[in-house]
C-alpha cells in the first residue's frame, strides 16, 4: 500500500511540477527583455487545451505517428521514476539503473525521430537527423559524467551515486552537465524553441506536424526531461548528503530553480550557435565531463 | 536421450537433407528442421545439465582419432546455429523458391545443409587437424551460398573477395594449429592453461579468427559478401558464421594461456570495431550494407566484453570479468536473433521491390505492415533500447566495464574509454536504424517499385516472428537465460562459475515487462483520444508548401551527412556536385558515396604494388625455348659450382 502511495505521490510531483519549468524560463526571458511575458502556468493551459483538441494527421503517417509520442512519454516518465528525489530516494533502485535511465532517454529519442520521419517532410527529416547526430556527443558526455560519479562513489546505482557530497570535480561536472542539459532539451545556444524558421530548429521542427493529444504528450514529455536533467545536475553537484531531509528537499528545489533561471538567462543573453559550431560546444561539454572523471579517479577522491 | 545420440541424429538428418535437397524441397525442409531441433536439444541438454559431453572414437581420420566435445561455450554457439539455421531454412523455401530460381534453389538447399553441418562440426571437433578440415568445409560452403546468384558480376566479385579473405585467415589458422601441435606434441585440443609457453600463439589465432569475425581492419570481405548474398544467406552469415570467428577467439583464449597484453588488444580492437563499424553503417545508402557494417559493430561489442574478461584474468578480478564475459556471450545470441530478423526483413523488402537503395524506397508500411513492424522491433533490439534483448547484454557489458573502472586498477584505463566508445556506438546504432527504418518504410514512396510493393507470405513471416519472439523473451525475462550464460562462463574459466545472477536481472526484466505494458497502454490511450477528439487527414505541413513531391523528402545520405562529416577522416566520402548556376539553373547534382575505405584506399594500392612487382618477375617467362634451356644450364652450372667449391652444409 505504501509502495503504491509512494509511486502515486512521486508521479504527481514529477508530472505536475514539470510544466512549471518552461514557464519559469519564459518568465525570466521576459523579465530580462523588460516584457511582461506569458504567465508561469502557460504550459498547463496549453496542455489542457491541446488534450481536448482534435488531431490532424498527415496523409502519409502510419499509426506509429501517434504511438511514437506515447512511447516517448512513457520512457521519459519511467526515466523520471528511476531518478532519486533527494531524501525520498527513487521509486525503484537497483544496480545499473543509471544505464537503464540513459537508454530510456535514447528510446524516447528514437520514437520522436521515428514519428518525425513519418510525415515525409524534409524539414522534419532535417530535425531528426540533427537530433540523432548531436545525441552521439551528448551521450558520450553523459556516460563520462556518470562514470565520474560512479568512480567517485564506487557504485553503479543512482541513489548511492547521487547522495554523498560532491567530489573535487564538481565545478567541471556542473559545467559539463549544464551544457548537456541545454543540448538535450533543445535550448539556446543549441536550438531556439521560439524561432519560426524551420531550417534552424532541431526539436521543434520534429514536432511540426503533431497536434492535439499527441502534441500534448510531446510537450509534457519535454518538460519532464528538462526537470529530469535539472534534478540530475543539482544532485550530482550540490553537497547535500549531510543535511536533514527537509533541508535536502529545500536545497534540491532551490537548486532546480537556480538551474531553470540559469537556462532562462543563457537564453536571454546568448545567441544561437551556427550549426557547425554545435559539435564543438558538445565536445567541450564531453571534455569537461572527462576531466571531471579524471579528477574523480586520480584526484584522490578515495 | 544423451547429447551424443541427439547430435548423431542431427548429423544424420543434415546429411539426409544434403542429399534430398537436390530434388525435394519439402523433404529437405523436414530433414533440416529435424536436424536443427535435435541439435538444439543436444545443446540445451549440455547447457542446462551439469556435465560436458565428450566422445573419443577408435575411428581415425588422417592419422588422428576423432575426438568430439560439447561444453558450455560450444553449446551456446551450437544453439544459435540451430535456431538461425532452422529459421533460415523455412525462410529460404519461399524467398529463394524453385519457381523463381529453378537453377540455384536446389544448390542453395544442399549448401545450406552443408554449411549447417560444417559449422556444427567446427563447434564440436576437439582435434586441431580435423578442426582445420571442418573450418575449410565451412568456408567453402559459405562461399557457394554467397554466390548462389552468380549471374551477377558483383555477386561473383563479392564471392571471390570472401574466399580470398577467408583463406588469408585460414593460413593463420594453419600456422596456429601446426605450431600448437608442434609444441604440445599432439593435435588434441583441450584446456592447457598451465603451459605458459603457448601464450604467444594467441596472436596468430586472433588474426586468423579475427578475419572471420569481421573485426574492424580485417572486415574488408564482410560488407560486399553480406550485401550481395541472398538475404537468408546474409542472415546466417551475419548471425552465425561470423560468430565462428568469435567462437575461435573465446574458445582458445579460454583453453590456452593468454599473453598479458591480450586483454588490452582485444578490448581496443572491440571498441574500434564498434565505433568505426557503426560510423560506416550510418553512412551507407544500401540497407543490406548498413546491416553488414552494423555486424562489425556488434562483433566489436562482443569483443569489448571478451577483452574485459581477459583483462580480468590478467589482473585476477573475477567479479567484473564474469559480468563482461556473460554480456559478450549473451550478445552472441542476441545479435544472432535480431540481425537474422533484420536481414529477413531486408530480404522481404528486396523481394517486394528489387532494390537495395534506401533512396528509392519509402512508404512501404502501407503495403508491408508486418515487415515494417518486425523491422522496427529489430531496430529497437539492435540499438540496445529497452525493453528488448539488445539492452540486456549491453547492460551486462557496461556493468562489467563500470565495475572495472570503479575497482581502480590498471584495467580502468581500458574500461573507461571502452565504456565511452560503447555509449557513442550505441547512440550511432540508434541513429542508423532510425534512418534505415524511416527511409525504407516511412514517408511517401520515392519510386514506382516502392509504391507497388507487396507483403511477404507466411513462409517468410513465420521465421521472422519466431526470431522476434526470441528477442522479446530475452528482453522481458533475462533471468531465464542466466543459467545458460553462467554455464558457458564456467566452461571458459571453471573458477568463475556462479549460478546466482550477480546483477538484478529479475528487476531489469520486470522493469522491461512493465515498460512494455505501459507503452502499449499509452499508445492505445493516445490513439483513442485522437479518435474521440476527432481525427482529420491532411497534407503534411511542409512550411506552407502545398504540392510536395516524394523526391523532396530527406534522403539517406542527407540524414547521415552530419555524422559522416565528423568521420570524414576514416570514411573518405566521395562527393560529386554541380551547383545551380545562373538565373534559370538547368540542373544541380549532389551525390555522395562512402567507399569501402579499407579495401579501396589501403588494400587496393598495396595489392597494386604487389602485382606490379610480380609482373616484373613475369618477364622471365616469355615462352622462348632457348632461354629456358639457358636457365636450366645456368642452374646446373651454379649447382655444380656450389658442390665443387665445398658449399656442403
Amino acid at each position: 500500500m505504501t509502495l503504491i502511495l509512494d509511486l502515486i505521490l512521486r508521479l504527481a510531483v514529477w508530472l505536475l511540477l514539470a510544466p512549471l519549468l518552461p514557464g519559469i524560463i519564459n518568465k525570466v526571458k521576459a523579465w530580462v527583455a523588460c516584457r511582461r511575458g506569458p504567465p508561469v502556468l502557460q504550459l498547463y493551459y496549453d496542455l489542457a487545451k491541446l488534450w481536448r483538441k482534435g488531431v490532424v494527421l498527415s496523409t502519409l503517417a502510419s499509426p506509429g505517428f501517434i504511438a511514437g509520442p506515447a512511447v516517448a512519454w512513457v520512457a521519459l516518465t519511467g526515466a523520471a521514476m528511476l531518478m532519486p528525489l533527494g531524501p525520498a530516494g527513487s521509486a525503484l533502485s537497483f544496480r545499473g539503473d543509471v544505464l537503464l535511465l540513459i537508454y530510456l532517454l535514447a528510446l524516447a529519442r528514437f520514437c520522436t525521430a521515428w514519428a518525425a520521419m513519418e510525415t515525409g517532410s524534409a524539414f522534419e527529416g532535417m530535425g531528426a537527423a540533427r537530433e540523432v547526430s548531436y545525441a552521439v556527443l551528448a551521450e558520450a558526455a553523459i556516460i563520462a559524467a556518470v562514470l565520474s560519479l560512479s568512480v567517485q562513489t564506487g557504485s553503479v546505482s543512482l541513489v548511492t551515486m547521487l547522495s554523498p557530497s560532491a567530489g573535487a570535480g564538481a565545478v567541471l561536472l556542473a559545467a559539463g552537465l549544464f551544457t548537456v542539459l541545454l543540448a538535450e532539451n533543445c535550448r539556446v545556444p543549441f536550438d531556439d524553441p521560439n524561432t519560426h524558421l524551420e531550417l534552424t530548429m532541431i526539436h521543434e521542427v520534429m514536432v511540426l506536424d503533431h497536434s492535439g493529444p499527441p502534441l500534448a504528450a510531446i510537450l509534457h514529455g519535454a518538460s519532464v526531461k528538462l526537470l529530469l536533467f535539472a534534478v540530475l545536475l543539482v544532485q550530482a553537484v550540490l553537497p547535500m548528503g549531510e543535511l536533514p531531509p527537509l533541508g535536502v528537499a529545500g536545497a534540491l528545489a532551490a537548486g532546480v530553480l537556480v538551474v531553470t533561471v540559469g537556462v532562462g538567462l543563457v537564453e536571454s543573453l546568448l545567441a544561437r550557435l551556427a550549426f557547425r559550431r554545435v559539435p564543438l560546444l558538445l565536445t567541450t561539454a564531453f571534455l569537461l565531463c572527462l576531466f571531471a572523471l579524471l579528477v574523480a579517479w586520480k584526484g584522490g577522491a578515495k | 536421450m544423451t547429447p551424443g545420440a541427439l547430435l548423431s541424429l542431427a548429423a544424420i538428418s543434415l546429411v539426409a537433407g544434403l542429399v534430398s535437397g537436390l530434388w525435394f524441397s519439402r523433404t529437405w525442409l523436414a530433414f533440416t528442421l529435424a536436424g536443427a531441433a535435435t541439435g538444439l536439444g543436444a545443446a540445451l541438454s549440455v547447457l542446462l545439465g551439469a556435465t560436458d559431453w565428450e566422445w573419443r572414437s577408435a575411428f581415425s581420420l588422417g592419422g588422428e582419432f576423432v575426438h568430439l566435445r560439447l561444453d558450455g561455450v560450444s553449446a551456446m554457439f551450437l544453439a544459435l546455429l540451430c535456431v538461425v539455421g532452422g529459421a533460415g531454412a523455412v525462410y529460404a523455401r519461399e524467398y529463394w523458391s524453385e519457381e523463381h530460381y529453378p537453377a540455384s534453389a536446389p544448390r542453395g538447399r544442399c549448401w545450406w545443409s552443408a554449411l549447417m553441418l560444417s559449422m556444427g562440426l567446427v563447434l564440436t571437433i576437439s582435434n586441431g587437424l580435423h578442426f582445420l578440415i571442418a573450418w575449410e568445409l565451412f568456408a567453402v560452403s559459405a562461399f557457394f551460398l554467397i554466390r548462389l546468384d552468380r549471374q551477377r558480376p558483383e555477386v561473383r566479385a563479392a564471392g571471390w573477395l570472401y574466399l580470398a579473405a577467408s583463406h588469408a585467415g585460414t593460413v593463420c589458422l594453419f600456422a596456429f594449429f601446426s605450431l600448437l601441435a608442434a609444441r604440445t606434441g599432439s593435435w588434441e585440443l583441450g584446456p592447457m592453461r598451465e603451459q605458459t609457453a603457448l601464450a604467444p600463439l594467441f596472436w596468430i589465432a586472433l588474426a586468423g579468427f579475427g578475419v572471420k569475425a569481421g573485426v574492424f581492419p580485417l572486415h574488408v570481405w564482410l560488407p560486399s559478401a553480406h550485401a550481395n548474398a541472398p538475404s537468408h544467406v546474409s542472415a546466417i552469415m551475419s548471425g552465425v558464421a561470423i560468430k565462428m570467428g568469435v567462437y575461435g577467439i573465446v574458445r582458445f583464449s579460454g583453453w590456452l594461456p593468454v599473453p598479458h597484453a591480450a586483454g588490452w588488444v582485444v578490448t581496443g580492437l572491440g571498441a574500434t570495431s564498434a565505433l568505426l563499424g557503426i560510423a560506416f553503417a550510418f553512412a551507407q545508402n544500401d540497407f543490406k550494407r548498413l546491416l553488414a557494417y552494423c555486424s562489425v559493430e556488434n562483433v566489436g561489442i562482443i569483443l569489448i566484453g571478451v577483452g574485459a574478461a581477459l583483462l580480468a584474468v590478467t589482473h585476477g578480478d573475477a567479479t567484473w570479468g564474469r559480468l563482461a564475459l556473460a554480456g559478450a556471450l549473451l550478445h552472441v545470441w542476441n545479435h544472432g536473433a535480431f540481425k537474422a530478423l533484420l536481414f529477413f526483413g531486408a530480404g522481404s523488402v528486396l523481394h517486394a521491390t528489387g532494390t537495395r537503395e534506401m533512396s528509392k524506397l519509402g512508404g512501404l508500411w502501407r503495403t508491408m505492415p508486418w515487415t515494417t513492424g518486425l523491422f522496427a522491433l529489430g531496430s529497437i533490439a539492435v540499438s540496445g533500447l529497452p525493453p528488448l534483448n539488445g539492452l540486456v547484454s549491453e547492460w551486462l557489458v557496461y556493468l562489467g566495464l563500470f565495475d572495472a573502472a570503479v575497482s581502480g586498477g590498471p584495467a580502468a584505463w581500458a574500461a573507461m574509454p571502452a565504456a565511452i566508445m560503447l555509449a557513442m556506438a550505441g547512440a550511432l546504432a540508434m541513429a542508423s536504424f532510425a534512418k534505415a527504418g524511416a527511409m525504407i518504410f516511412l514517408g511517401a514512396p520515392r519510386t514506382q517499385v516502392a509504391a507497388h510493393a507487396h507483403e511477404c507470405g507466411m513462409g517468410m513471416r513465420a521465421p521472422m516472428l519466431t526470431l522476434a519472439g526470441l528477442c522479446v523473451v530475452i528482453g522481458l525475462a533475462p533471468i531465464l537465460f542466466w543459467p545458460v550464460v553462467a554455464r558457458a562462463v564456467g566452461s571458459w574459466r571453471p573458477a568463475w562459475v556462479t549460478m546466482e545472477a550477480p546483477v538484478p536481472l529479475v528487476t531489469l526484466g520486470s522493469v522491461h515487462a512493465g515498460l512494455a505494458v505501459l507503452v502499449s497502454a499509452a499508445a492505445a490511450w493516445l490513439w483513442r483520444m485522437a479518435h474521440v477528439n476527432g481525427l482529420r487527414r491532411g497534407l503534411t505541413w511542409d512550411c506552407g508548401y502545398a504540392t510536395p513531391s516524394a523526391r523532396m523528402q530527406y534522403t539517406s545520405a542527407s540524414f547521415g551527412g552530419i555524422v559522416s562529416g565528423w568521420f570524414r577522416w576514416v570514411l573518405q566520402p566521395e562527393r560529386k556536385m554541380r551547383r545551380p548556376r545562373g538565373h534559370f539553373p538547368a540542373e544541380a547534382i549532389r551525390l555522395e558515396r562512402v567507399p569501402e575505405t579499407v579495401l579501396e584506399r589501403i588494400l587496393g594500392p598495396v595489392s597494386a604494388v604487389v602485382i606490379q612487382a610480380s609482373s616484373s618477375v613475369r618477364r622471365l617467362q616469355h615462352g622462348r625455348l632457348q632461354f629456358y634451356i639457358l636457365y636450366v644450364v645456368a642452374g646446373l652450372i651454379a649447382l655444380g659450382l656450389l658442390v665443387l667449391l665445398g658449399g656442403a652444409p
